[in-house]
């Protein structure tokens, strides 16, 4: 199994401190307030915040952040750049002319703005994200949501995704090295070969990701995995006052914030104004 | 032991259930019957595909409560407070704490990022209460020798570890029996003895029933009190090891293609040939000696010249007169920070096997992905006929140097097994019809014509192993690398394939294989290169490296029965059980010509 950079660092941070349902409520006000944000200073505000908490509150080095940051972030620039061209004012709508033609000299301040808050959007929802999987332990999210009345076995399965996903994810680079090593489609032209590689990788990992998960499934079952609706925790569910309250307090804000500045008619997507 | 069974199975059978629309296969038990004392240690045998892993999962009830089927007969369960009772009495969560299963690969079980979640698991599962959960884990860490072990993540564990934690999550339950489904399969030599070691220990401290389905025979085969046999679905025994051995001998490796102690080869071998060891067939080393001694022969013989398979040349003067066809000049490589080869350099020559060993996380695999441009060292260069991996186009590359993985099924490519063979022929641009008289020529080679259309993902293992290594080599490629090549297979299967490399070095290809199987390394390896931590600490001839002491302790490498045997007789390498039983059998003709 090789090693995943997604995956829970120990520590005892005020984040790690908080239960994962008060961090669960702070990841989501974050996710709201940055999708239906319209505001540039707001976006840029939640996205310097979720930075200095991530820094100073999760206990865990930017490194790690960095280490997917950097997979991701190139795809957030192309979003920054490409989408002013998308703008509602950037675009004639009914007009034979695309949008993506629009001269870069004609791009306005509030297409650019536009495209700066997809960016900043994507940067506090990878960074609040990222602050959740480093400091929440499974184990503690299925127990906290257990606890408040879930099927431990609804919640415990993207957890047991997410420990398994390395294997599933080493197995898929395997077949397409052995793809390679066997030229699979050697004799079509790029685009071919790519789609037969595609189909025969989904078929594989299909047949042996089946068979994988069989096995896992017995090894679950044959430990008493679903016998009884609840079980015992052995792990203490973490808790701060304080952390319970600033995620309430945090949540309460944004729901406010949002009612205020929500006016369908303004939205960016509204291409019709 | 307690004379109470802790099992009793009666005429029990047992039906896959079959897939829709489809008439229900015939039995895939039949009759099954016998009886399992309290504490004892029983092996299952048989050969692939004979039933053992089914008969298992019907033991802890995987079949059919869970994939289906139909059963008849009774299995008697030992209840610590309700003596024998019918296992359908019993709810399957129940059922489960008192007997239970770990499978073959651990990778497939470990579903928690510590190893005290990992063992914990089953302990929440069954609502234990957390104090107890905990002294449950110290209970079980310690039974397998992991005291220490608590807070380390499982992603970082050796594939012994690993085994070692699965089993300590099964013991945390406290289960009566406990079935283990080829437990050292995926281990080097000081994992199997790790994890061998740490069952002799539990079942010494806690009496537990153990049975165990296992290859590594030489291992297990003095350890167990018990043998079952499983064949064409039925099972016979149970047998004392000895009985079996004495009834059944070289039959089971001959007919039945089954490995057996090379100490019982080497008795069953003296008694063909007329000499009689007076008493059952030995399943172990001292058992030999000690039945040797009896014969008045002189033994154990403090020296003696060598005769067998003792290799008189430095493997500098072997390897003059061969061809390089691969040269690792000072490479290193790391996957991120991780250091995990370094300075390795290597030739690798035509005609030649070459094996490589070295412990779980040596390096052995990541050194044989550089042989085929898979990867690119960090330092050092890496040269095919002299030329750089990296001047080389991939496509090309890889049809000179084949590379065989240790699963077969990530190899697959296409939907039939015929396409499988006829896939590597069309790369080579050969016209339809000689791609279709060499398929079925090379299926008949390795006995796959009679599953030409059959998918290569239904096939037996040994089926898709032979096919792998089919589909690989039929482009005759001037090097062909092997991961685990014997794998999961039986005695015949894995000679077989043993067979087929030596032929292809015969004819000019340099065979590498990387492996763990020490007594397929003395039968068949010209060269053994040995990787301790990214680095070969070794490069001789199997001989040489099974008489380094010193080699063999840092490494934590063993070498097979037969050398510890023949090292014990007469203080001299001897690799193969027929090299060693020509060797006893000359000893005791020439002292029987003395005395006469």
């Amino acid at each position: 199994m090789t090693d995943f950079e997604l995956s829970y660092k120990q520590g005892n941070s005020l984040f790690h401190r908080m239960t994962p349902f008060s961090k669960l409520l702070f990841v989501l006000s974050v996710s709201f307030v940055a999708i239906f944000n319209t505001n540039l200073y707001v976006g840029a505000g939640l996205f310097v915040f979720c930075f200095l908490f991530a820094t100073f509150l999760t206990g865990v080095p930017l490194r790690q952040y960095w280490a997917l940051g950097k997979i991701i972030l190139p795809f957030i620039l192309i979003l920054a750049v490409v989408f002013p061209f998308f703008y509602g004012g950037q675009a004639t709508v009914g007009s034979d002319t695309i949008a993506i033609r629009t001269p870069v000299k004609d791009l306005t301040w509030a297409a650019l703005g536009f495209g700066a808050l997809l960016a900043l959007r994507f940067l506090a929802l990878g960074m609040a994200g990222l602050a959740f999987a480093f400091t929440t332990h499974p184990t503690d999210l299925v127990q906290d949501l257990s606890k408040r009345g879930w099927d431990y076995r609804l919640v415990h399965a993207p957890v047991l995704g997410l420990i398994l996903f390395p294997s599933f994810l080493q197995l898929g680079r395997e077949i397409s090295i052995t793809q390679r090593i066997r030229d699979l489609g050697q004799d079509t032209n790029w685009f071919k070969r790519k789609w037969i590689r595609m189909k025969h990788l989904a078929f594989a990992m299909l047949v042996l990701g089946l068979r994988n998960g069989q096995t896992q499934a017995m090894a679950l079952d044959i430990r008493g995995y679903g016998a009884y609706k609840t079980r015992t925790f052995m792990r203490e569910l973490p808790s701060h006052r304080g952390g319970e309250i600033f995620a309430w307090v945090f949540f309460v804000l944004s729901v406010v914030y949002l009612v205020i500045q929500f006016n369908p008619a303004t939205m960016q997507w509204n291409m019709e104004f | 032991m307690a004379d109470e069974p802790a099992l009793v199975v009666e005429d029990y059978s047992f039906w896959f259930k079959p897939a829709p629309g489809r008439p229900e296969a015939p039995p895939a038990l039949v009759d099954v019957s016998f009886e399992i004392q309290t504490g004892s240690f029983v092996l299952i045998l048989g050969r692939s595909g004979s039933g053992k892993s089914t008969l298992a999962l019907n033991l802890v009830g995987i079949y059919p409560d869970y994939f289906g089927g139909r059963n008849q007969g009774r299995m008697l369960i030992k209840h610590p407070d309700r003596g024998l009772i019918n296992r359908r009495e019993l709810e399957a969560a129940d059922r489960f704490r008192l007997i239970n299963m770990l499978f073959q690969n651990p990778e497939d079980q470990i579903v928690a990022l510590t190893v005290e979640e990992e063992v914990g698991f089953a302990l929440e599962n069954y609502r234990f209460a957390p104090p107890e959960i905990h002294r449950r884990i110290d209970y079980a860490l310690d039974l397998v020798g992991l005291d220490g072990f608590r807070r380390r993540e499982t992603l970082h564990l050796s594939g012994g570890e690993k085994q070692r934690v699965a089993l300590a999550s099964m013991l945390a339950l406290e289960p009566s029996i406990l079935i283990l489904d080829e437990p050292t399969s995926n281990l080097d030599p000081a994992g199997t003895a790790d994890v061998l070691g740490t069952i002799d220990r539990v079942r010494e401290k806690i009496g537990l029933t153990v049975m165990v389905i296992e290859h590594e025979v030489d291992e297990v085969f003095s350890r167990v009190d018990t043998v079952l046999l499983v064949e064409d679905h039925r099972v016979m025994g149970p047998f004392t090891p000895h009985e079996f051995m004495d009834e059944r001998g070289i039959f089971v490796r001959d007919d039945m293609g089954l490995w057996i102690p090379q100490a019982s080869e080497i008795g069953l071998e003296l008694q063909a040939l007329g000499i009689d060891l007076r008493g059952s067939v030995p399943l172990n080393g001292t058992e030999l000696v000690e039945a040797l001694e009896t014969l008045n022969a002189g033994f154990p013989l403090a020296s003696a010249p060598a005769t067998g398979d003792v290799d008189p040349d430095p493997p500098a003067a072997r390897n003059e007169s061969r061809t390089t066809v691969i040269d690792v000049q000072d490479v290193s490589f790391a996957y991120g920070d991780r250091q995990v080869l370094t300075g390795i350099s290597l030739a690798i020559h035509r005609n030649e096997l070459l094996a490589i060993v070295g412990q779980n996380g040596s390096g052995k695999s990541t050194l044989a992905i550089l042989f085929n441009g898979i990867a690119k060292p960090d330092s050092g260069v890496v040269l095919v006929d002299g030329i750089p991996t990296s001047d080389y186009d991939f496509a090309h590359l890889v049809k000179r140097v084949a590379y065989i993985f240790q699963v077969p099924e990530k190899q697959f490519v296409c939907r039939t097994v015929y396409d499988e063979i006829a896939h590597g022929l069309r790369s080579l641009g050969l016209s339809e019809t000689d791609v279709d008289e060499r398929t079925l020529a090379f299926l008949e080679t390795v006995r796959l014509l009679d599953r030409r259309d059959a998918s290569p993902y239904v096939l037996s293992h040994g089926q898709k192993r032979r096919l792998s290594v089919a589909a690989m080599v039929i482009g005759n490629p001037e090097v062909v690398v092997l991961d685990e090549p014997t794998f999961g297979q039986d005695y015949h299967q894995a000679q077989n394939l043993m067979q087929l490399l030596r032929a292809l070095a015969d004819d000019g290809a340099a065979v590498v294989f990387i492996t763990h199987d020490m007594r397929l390394v003395a039968e068949y390896a010209d060269r053994t290169a040995v990787l301790c931590d990214g680095e070969i600490v070794f490069d001789g001839t199997p001989s040489r490296l099974f008489a380094d002491k010193e080699i063999l302790a840092r490494t934590r490498l063993k070498p097979p029965a037969v050398h510890e045997i023949a090292d014990r007789l007469f203080g001299e390498p001897v690799l193969t059980t027929p090299a060693l039983s020509q060797r006893i059998q000359e000893v005791i003709g020439d002292r029987l010509r003395t005395i006469l």
